[in-house]
């Protein structure tokens, strides 16, 4: 069947067009790298983690204190070392944030 | 029509080609206008398998039997429906249903991650590797594009496939299988990029989820339909086919409580990417299942050619695997340690252990016929009492960790707390157990345990939701701030109706059987008496049915009890197509003990009437579908998008967007 | 901790195994002629199929292959949707005295399709 044939030879074309199209816009590009993450900033991406994990934890620790599942003992026992934790990851951050760095 | 059908797959297998080996060149020398170019490749896969499906979509609606798959699974006859759904009927079918949803659900993953360039760098070429398979069958192996002469008919649907839950049930579990990939992917292009962050989890904790739930909804479709239309008495007969679905799901399971340790504790980040690929080789083993016959099921009993195919396939990808995690082991290591064994993350820990070791068991158990063979020369399988031991033996701990998980807390819980709040759990649990002893339900440890056990979960979460809303301030602003955590429970309550409907169902049920009854005549269970009604003038009895291709007959059935009375019909249809007969089973649906009375009926002599009854009392059956329902809502509520999590996710990784689940 | 854990896992599993028996052999008609015992008879259904009484009876050959070897089998319970003469099966039982015994609803059938249906059809 011809127009078949004709069919599926414009489905190509518009895929080879499509596949094509980074290369067509820009022929000659500045910089044809693939972002990558430098390794500070996958330092500061783990310690974001960190710091996203602490306050999640003293959070969680609150909510679980005032539903009553956790006793003031324990909330006083854990809560020291999460907030120090907490307050240690965000420091890091921060003094990462101040030194400059290349993208 | 059908060239085209086979241009459109050939052009689908060109560009996952393309895909692969351009996008992981691309990854490897970070050539991005070539990772991009990669990355629509493989979006543009989706709608070349798509046109391929509507070919055979609308071959199968205009009954063109010129296609040799439409003439071998439809015939002019079959309603509309039934010949679309023929589509995953066949071997053929079945793989073009995996590649479009393969292709549909990688182009919306990368669609929505598309601005997560190192992201999708390598987990393109990952979906590409699997997707190349697919096509690969489809192109040249198996096609479901073949051309005949056309024959005057088909040769027809059987009878018990015409039933709308098999219109349902594979289109959900494939949707399931497949939606594994996606985590997959993602994880296995974390490795290779060497990425240890947690993006891929986070990009993919809503696919996971919603896998799963297809998955688990596929299976409890299933059963209804072995249930009510095949009507052996059950509703799961682990038969390889089915465990194929199981045990995926199971290792899902797993996936999802480990991964939460994870995100809080940034531990375990080898056992998460074993967990995956787990259960990901663990779906494409089920799906090799079905498909090639190496395990003598009812299914398969012989040997189907693409089988060595698969096996091969298969193997690739567990290879792939671990050589990948076991390469990039020293990345994935961490210096967090467990800090206690009394925690949130040591139960989730046992439950993990629990729910492999279950997977495990099953999967020695299907593999155990093709294992013996290979050994000892002779083929061994084995059967019921084996998956009930080990589904006792781990499940019911597992029943147990639902409810004592939520009740402790994370890092570290002091025995003291963990008394205060278990006390009203326990207490129930306790009360329940002695009730339950007392009024004889100790004829199956079990069902005891089973029953036992549900009541401290019932009551463990009970206790979260009144807790909660204390501080919350309302259970609607408490769930709605708690998505995850309280869509979980409401997952674990459905789990627990499961577990009451199961155990009700098989620890407590009475069969009565060998009952050759003449018209008149009764038989008694379980406090029912059921007679068989005589035949009067007007209205014989066995009554004959006929339909538009079966004749057969209905044995009408008066039930009285328990201060009831009801009718059941059970009966026999066989079909003129020389199919066979098929067993027509009679359900009620007792509201008295949210159970079934379950009648089958063999027509043993026409002249006297005389049928061979069967008898089922299963209670509390039906807590098994409803619990269907509240886990397809409770995932809903656990996976619903929280705008101010979205936020902080975008902001974490500020490369622009947050990498998007859906 | 992981480690005690599988190992205990192992343990329930090995103990489980040496108790229960090693599963059931599954034999076809060339091969069954020998076994004693509690077996699984796989093969396909040769006509005639005749009713005597309760029982069931019909003659079973090896699937596939053309071996002439034939083994009589006598059934009795319910017969399941699909069964006829060239359906493949699978029944439970055991050799006595050169006839196949067996097991009451043991009797499954192959779902003739290649699309598998999850459950098998018994009854």
């Amino acid at each position: 069947m011809e127009w078949g044939l004709a069919v599926a030879a414009a489905l190509a074309v518009v895929a080879v067009m499509f596949v094509a199209r980074p290369f067509l816009r820009e022929p000659a590009p500045a910089s044809d790298q693939l972002d990558e993450l430098a390794p500070e900033e996958r330092q500061r991406l783990a310690l974001t983690e960190e710091r996203d994990r602490a306050l999640d934890a003293l959070k969680e620790l609150e909510f679980d204190h005032r539903t009553g599942k956790v006793s003031d003992d324990d909330y006083r026992t854990q809560v020291g070392p999460l907030r120090r934790r907490a307050a240690e990851a965000l420091r890091t951050l921060e003094a990462g944030e101040h030194t400059p760095h290349e993208r | 029509m059908a060239p085209l059908g086979r241009a459109a797959l050939l052009l689908a297998f060109g560009l996952i080609v393309y895909a692969l080996l351009a996008g992981s060149y691309a990854a490897w020398r970070k050539r991005r206008r070539l990772a991009h170019s990669a990355q629509n490749a493989l979006l543009a896969a989706f709608p070349a398998t798509l046109a391929a499906s509507a070919i055979l979509l609308i071959a199968l609606a205009r009954h063109d039997f010129t296609f040799a798959y439409v003439a071998q699974h439809t015939s002019h006859n079959l309603p509309l429906p039934y010949t679309l759904s023929a589509f995953w009927g066949g071997q053929e079918g079945s793989l073009l249903l995996w590649l479009v949803i393969l292709t549909g659900y990688a182009a919306l993953a990368v669609w929505l991650n598309r601005r997560q360039r190192e992201l999708m760098a390598w987990t393109v070429p990952v979906f590409g590797l699997i997707a190349v398979f697919f096509a690969f069958m489809l192109c040249f192996v198996s096609s479901p594009f073949h051309q005949q002469p056309a024959p005057a008919d088909g040769a027809g649907m059987v009878p018990s496939l015409q039933n709308p839950y098999m219109l349902a049930h594979p289109p959900m579990l494939y949707l399931g299988y497949v939606g594994l990939a996606v985590p997959f992917a993602f994880a296995m292009g974390a490795l290779l990029s060497g990425r240890t962050d947690e993006r891929w989890i986070v990009a993919t904790r809503r696919w996971t989820l919603a896998a799963w739930t297809f998955l688990g909804v596929g299976q409890l479709l299933g059963a209804h339909w072995a249930y009510t239309e095949i009507g052996w008495g059950g509703y799961y007969a682990w038969d390889p086919v089915e465990n194929a679905a199981l045990m995926p799901w199971l290792a899902a399971t797993a996936f999802l409580h480990s991964v939460m340790i994870q995100e809080k504790r940034g531990m375990l980040k080898v056992w998460n990417m074993v967990l995956v690929a787990l259960a990901f080789n663990l779906s494409l083993f089920g799906t090799f299942l079905t498909r090639s016959g190496i395990i003598n099921s009812v299914h398969s009993f012989s040997q189907s050619p693409i089988g060595a195919w698969f096996m091969g396939f298969l193997i690739f990808m567990v290879v792939f695997s671990v050589a990948l995690i076991y390469l990039r082991l020293p990345l994935l290591r961490t210096k967090t340690r467990l800090e206690s064994l009394v925690s949130r993350e040591a139960t989730f820990l046992y439950n993990n252990l629990l729910l492999v070791a279950l997977a495990l068991t099953i999967l020695w158990g299907v593999l155990y016929p093709v294992l013996s063979e290979a050994v000892r020369g002779q083929t061994r399988s084995v059967s019921k009492p084996y998956y009930d031991f080990f589904l006792h033996t781990f499940g019911i701990p597992l029943l147990l960790l639902m409810g004592i998980g939520p009740l402790v807390a994370w890092r570290k819980a002091s025995l003291r707390s963990l008394g205060k709040t278990f006390l009203i759990p326990f207490a129930v649990c306790l009360v329940t157990g002695g009730v339950l002893l007392g009024l004889g339900f100790d004829s199956s440890w079990a069902g005891l345990l089973s029953y036992t056990f549900s009541a401290f979960v019932v009551a463990s979460i009970v206790l979260e939701f009144v807790r909660g809303r204390a501080a919350a301030g309302g259970v609607f602003r408490l769930v709605s701030r708690n998505r995850r955590r309280y869509g979980g429970y409401l997952v674990h309550a459905a789990i627990v109706l499961l577990a009451i409907g199961i155990a009700g169902s098989s620890a407590y049920q009475t069969i009565r059987e060998n009952g050759h009854l003449r018209p008149g005549q009764s038989m008694e269970i379980a406090g029912y008496t059921a007679t068989y009604r005589q035949p009067t003038a007007t209205s014989p009895n066995p009554i004959g049915v006929k339909g538009p291709d079966y004749t057969g007959f209905r044995s009408q059935l008066t039930v009285t009890g328990h201060g009831e009375s009801f009718n059941v019909d059970p009966g026999v249809n066989v079909y003129d197509a020389g199919i066979g007969p098929a067993n027509e089973a009679s359900i009620y649906h007792d509201p008295r003990t949210l159970g079934d009375f379950f009648a089958t009926a063999q027509l043993v002599n026409a002249k006297t009437g005389t049928i061979d009854l069967k008898l089922y009392v299963k209670p509390l059956i039906n807590l098994i579908w409803a619990g269907g329902f509240l886990f397809v809502f409770g995932a809903l509520v656990a996976m619903w998008p929280d705008a101010v999590e979205q936020r902080r996710l975008a902001a974490r990784y500020a490369t622009g967007a947050a990498p998007a689940g859906i | 901790m992981i480690a005690l854990s599988v190992a205990a896992a192992l343990a329930i599993f090995v103990v489980y195994t040496a108790l229960a028996g090693n599963g059931v052999a599954q034999l076809t008609p060339s091969t069954i002629a020998t076994a004693k015992g509690n077996v699984l008879l796989v093969g396909k259904v040769v006509g005639p199929v005749e009713h005597v009484g309760d029982t069931l009876r019909f003659a079973v050959k090896d699937i596939g292959d053309k071996k002439p070897a034939r083994v009589s089998v006598d059934y009795a319970g319910s017969v399941p949707s699909l069964f006829r003469t060239g359906r493949d099966i699978s029944v439970a039982g055991v050799m006595r005295h050169g006839r196949f015994a067996a097991t009451k609803d043991s009797l499954i059938t192959k779902c003739p399709d290649h699309y598998a249906p999850p459950a098998s059809s018994k009854t």
